[in-house]
């Protein structure tokens, strides 16, 4: 299978500091390839360089079978991005700013109707075609933007936190279109704070510090999984702050959504069934699967505990 | 070609949407000529009309009184009559009560006719110089005339001496002001407005979205300029037609080629702003920015108010740079000597290439990342 | 005891346009009131009413025993109120920025810094305080958002999406803030669209086109709607009423 991107070393300092410290990765064609990592990792800077808008300090990428640096002209024509915060014109109403970007893309009348249509069913606009966008919620704006970048048909199309602020009804519907697109054969590199996202991707990138922690299939990555994962029933989930020191011989705890989990080192123990007892007011606790999210755990939250302990 | 002018299309299409979006700014740049041109046209005027004279006559005379009313006729004066001789004449000066005095002696009636002649005196306010010699003239004038007249007697024919002035025979500062401001006004909404637009779309994140999509940085560019184009053309108009219907301001030469002119100008105005908004990050700096680069050379530089040959050496160098100067020298030329291309090429030609020059030198400078 | 939020028929239009339609709710001190709904449903609107920024078109409100109307003046020295559009000064220092927003509030000299001292540390900001705001990284910037609605000790906290684009780690982290505010008696009231962190609410609205159609505990909403997660109800609230609007 021919690759849609090949990234050898890549290299960026920001400011002085260094936002990309040595990045490789490929990205198969047709591939739907996720990044995810922690505030400040690196994404959007990753992101910003792939898309041709800012040049790296060193490194080598091929892109669509292209050199970045120097056809990045004509890379131009056949990527489509949608930067973090992407901005639409506010002066101009839902349909006006979506006829721009389209007709910029010569598309067949037709075609153009029939994208126009079905992006704004998705988006749930219709009703709000006339509205100048700059009087839409943040999240109608979010899907607006998200349309304007899915008119046309490129080869590669880069979504930097597309899913941000947009609820989650549409989330779903979003993630159904970029299904369609990738079964067209269009490869999309996206990013997303939604661990239930990352784990649509085919292949995820987890980037922490401007390197790469990890990559793989999201199967591969949980097959890594070093912990043996518990949820523990009862007790208030905020009740139990992450500022305390976990019980013994539990590595991690954190809530997720109405339970706690509870990651403990060193797999199965018989003594482990009843780790509810450490909880105060929990009344059950059994043995589950992780998914990306509890991976992020993991991987992440021990460097940002010691960073919070530094700080204490 | 086609495809590259089709979005040039789309991309003009959007700007004009801006434009008409933001009526206050649309309205501003409509009547800033008109309300510009009533302010030079009154306000700025510095054609004598109703001047307040005195005339100091301690004896009143038949002479005197001719006098008085000879000058209280003219439309440059108004002389409320004779006064008394005072021991201050700059009194009524001073009050702000008369911006010309004419004392005539006592004697005047009768040392007229005596061998030597009579002494009078001018006094005029000269806070404005051309104003103040203008009334000196004119009295003078005035006064040689009427006493001639009284006298009976014919100009000594030693000299005949006749003045003709040229293109603006009434010496009316409309037939100047019009030109100037022409230049002045299609100069600043062009730089301004383009400056602004472009920066606009850096500030809000959407210059990055423009750059990745087929639209190339020219083609950005002539969309963003395209409307400009026709906004400051309306301007022009606007400009001619005030300027004729209500200062009687007529064209002498060719409108089609004030108008071909005109926009070579318009283009070169827009390169600056151009080249501005590949500097300026913000659209506030970017206003501040083509405001300093087009009102003040053209205003004071172009030999709009202050003729060039009068300014000390280094600022006529600098003069020669401002496009305005060359476009002032086409619309006077155009407008009050209807002269056309055979005795204006040198002037466009220098207007069009500077134009090239600044349109080339942003177009390099136009960045194509972030 | 007062309520912290009491509204009677809150109606917000623009134009023809409903936004906010005849909302009427009731939050107790110290609760934590998640604020659902779809994009577009009137939360951001709704919010701007009860913090006295957006005149209602009619209904009333009471607001810390304020009327949102007439003493808005009232309302914004008790309330803290975190926009959904990050609202600090990008080029100042993180200090600089909560200088300035205890400054607006009438804080200052040691008691601003006391203050601030001991925000910093809840938040742990302390080792960004000389830095850009715009250098550090998202997470961290919704802190300094978070801190600066909070300098003032206000009774009442509007949080509107705060953990947007905030990784899942530091998003723990903003929820434990929170519950540590709500454990000390401020009022939080909350909007968000990630589901699970939605969990942590006392109690929970989804708004759809304006009205509320679905107000309850987690455990109840759950419980009532037969779903495992609040995920799932969301889901299945905004469709039936969206089907039952589509058929109207
Ligand atoms: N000034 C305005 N003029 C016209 N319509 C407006 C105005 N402000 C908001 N609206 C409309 O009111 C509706 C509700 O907007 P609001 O911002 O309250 O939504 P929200 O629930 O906060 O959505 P999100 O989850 O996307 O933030 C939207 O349809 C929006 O377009
Ligand atoms: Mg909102």
């Amino acid at each position: 299978m021919s690759l849609a991107l090949r990234i050898r070393d890549l290299i960026k300092d920001h400011a002085g500091e260094k936002a990309l410290k040595g990045i490789s990765f490929e990205v198969p064609e047709g591939a739907l390839f996720g990044i995810i990592g922690a505030d400040g990792a690196g994404k959007s800077t990753l992101m910003t360089i792939l898309a041709t808008l800012m040049d790296a300090d060193s490194g080598e990428v091929e892109e669509l079978g292209l050199d970045l640096k120097k056809d990045f002209k004509i890379l131009r024509h056949r990527i489509a991005f949608m930067p973090q915060r992407f901005s639409l014109y506010p002066d101009l109403t839902v349909v006006e700013n979506l006829h721009f970007f389209a007709d910029l893309y010569d598309l067949d009348p037709a075609e153009k109707q029939k994208r126009l249509s079905d992006l704004l069913k998705f988006s749930a606009l219709e009703p709000f075609q006339k509205r100048r966008a700059g009087l839409l919620s943040g999240g109608m704006k979010q899907k607006l933007a998200l349309c304007c970048c899915l008119l046309h048909r490129p080869s590669l199309i880069y979504l930097d936190e597309p899913t941000v602020g947009v609820d989650p009804v549409a989330r779903r519907d979003f993630w159904i279109l970029l299904k369609s697109l990738k079964s067209e054969g269009i490869t999309l590199v996206v990013s997303t704070p939604y661990m239930d996202e990352a784990k649509l991707c085919d292949t995820l990138l987890l980037l922490d510090h401007g390197k790469v922690l990890d990559s793989g299939s999201p199967r591969e990555m949980l097959s890594r999984y070093p912990y043996s994962l518990y949820r523990i029933r009862g007790p208030k989930p905020l009740a139990y702050s992450a500022r305390k020191e976990p019980p013994q011989g539990v590595s991690l705890v954190y809530p997720a959504g109405g339970e706690l989990r509870a990651a403990v080192d060193g797999g199965m123990n018989a003594s482990q069934d009843d780790l509810w007892k450490d909880f105060p007011g929990a009344n059950a606790s059994e043995s589950m699967t992780p998914d990306i999210e509890d991976l992020f755990f993991a991987l992440l939250s021990r460097e940002q505990a010691s960073l919070e302990k530094t700080v204490k | 070609m086609k495809a590259s002018l089709r979005r040039i299309l789309v991309a003009g299409h959007k700007e004009f949407l801006h434009i008409i979006r933001d009526p206050q700014t649309l309205a501003i740049v409509i009547l800033m000529p008109v309300i510009m041109m009533f302010l030079y046209g009154y306000a700025l005027n510095s054609d004598i009309h109703n001047a307040q004279l005195l005339v100091e006559a301690p004896v009143p005379s038949a002479a005197s009184r001719a006098l008085t009313s000879r000058l209280n006729a003219s439309t440059f004066f108004s002389v409320p009559g004779s006064i008394p001789a005072s021991a201050d004449p700059l009194q009524p000066f001073r009050s702000g009560q008369a911006r010309a005095l004419l004392r005539l002696p006592p004697d005047f009636e009768a040392s007229l006719r005596r061998p030597g002649g009579a002494a009078l005196q001018v006094i005029v306010d000269g806070s404005d110089p051309s104003v103040g010699s203008r009334m000196r003239g004119a009295v003078e004038g005035a006064v040689q005339k009427t006493l001639m007249d009284y006298l009976d007697i014919e100009p000594p024919h030693i000299l005949d001496q006749r003045a003709v002035v040229l293109y603006n025979p009434e010496q009316r500062s409309a037939m100047f002001f019009v030109p100037g401001l022409m230049a002045v006004i299609l100069l600043m909404i062009s730089a301004l407005l383009t400056s602004i637009a472009i920066t606009r779309e850096k500030e809000t994140g959407t210059m990055g979205q423009l750059l990745i999509t087929p639209l190339r940085p020219g083609e950005i560019i002539a969309g963003k300029l395209l409307p400009y184009v026709v906004l400051a053309s309306l301007d022009g108009l606007l400009i001619l037609i005030v300027g004729r219907l209500i200062f009687g301001v007529q064209v002498a030469g060719n409108l089609f080629f004030l108008a071909i002119c005109s926009l070579i100008y318009v283009f070169t105005a827009l390169s600056i702003g151009l080249l501005v908004s590949t500097i300026a990050k913000r659209q506030h700096h970017a206003m501040m920015m083509a405001l300093g680069a087009t009102m003040m050379p053209t205003v004071i530089l172009s030999g709009f108010i202050f003729p060039i040959s009068s300014m000390p050496l280094f600022l006529q160098v600098i003069a020669h740079i401002v496009p305005a100067t060359y476009y002032l020298q086409i619309v006077r030329g155009i407008i009050l000597k209807g002269v056309g291309l055979r005795e204006l090429w040198q002037p466009l030609l220098i207007l069009g290439f500077e134009g090239l020059l600044l349109f080339g030198l942003s177009i390099r400078k136009f960045r194509i990342k972030l | 005891m007062q309520a912290s939020i009491e509204t009677r028929d809150l109606t917000r239009r623009f134009g023809s346009f409903i936004a906010v339609d005849r909302l009427t709710l009731r939050v107790e001190r110290g609760e934590v009131f998640g604020f659902l709904g779809a994009n577009g449903a009137g939360k951001t609107t709704a919010i701007r009413m009860l913090c006295g920024l957006l005149q209602p078109s009619s209904g009333t409100g009471k607001v810390a025993g304020c009327d949102i109307q007439t003493e808005t003046d009232g309302i914004r020295s008790r309330i803290g109120y975190m926009p959904q559009k990050f609202a600090l000064y990008p080029d100042f220092s993180v200090e600089m920025n909560m200088r300035l927003y205890g400054g607006l509030y009438g804080l200052k000299g040691q008691a601003l810094r006391d203050r601030m001292d001991v925000i910093s540390r809840l938040l742990n900001l302390e080792p960004l305080l000389s830095q850009r705001t715009d250098s550090i990284p998202w997470g961290w910037q919704q802190r300094l958002n978070l801190a600066c609605a909070i300098l003032h000790k206000p009774e009442i906290l509007f949080l509107d999406e705060p953990t947007a684009s905030v990784d899942p780690v530091s998003r723990r982290h903003f929820w434990d803030i929170i519950a540590e505010l709500a454990a000390s008696g401020t009022t939080i009231f909350v909007t968000s669209h990630y589901m699970d962190e939605v969990e942590y609410c006392g109690r929970v609205a989804i708004l759809v086109q304006g009205r509320i159609a679905a107000l309850d505990t987690p455990v109840g909403l759950k419980t009532t709607y037969g779903h495992a997660s609040l995920g799932e109800v969301f889901l299945d609230v905004v469709e039936r009423a969206q089907t039952t609007s589509s058929t109207q």
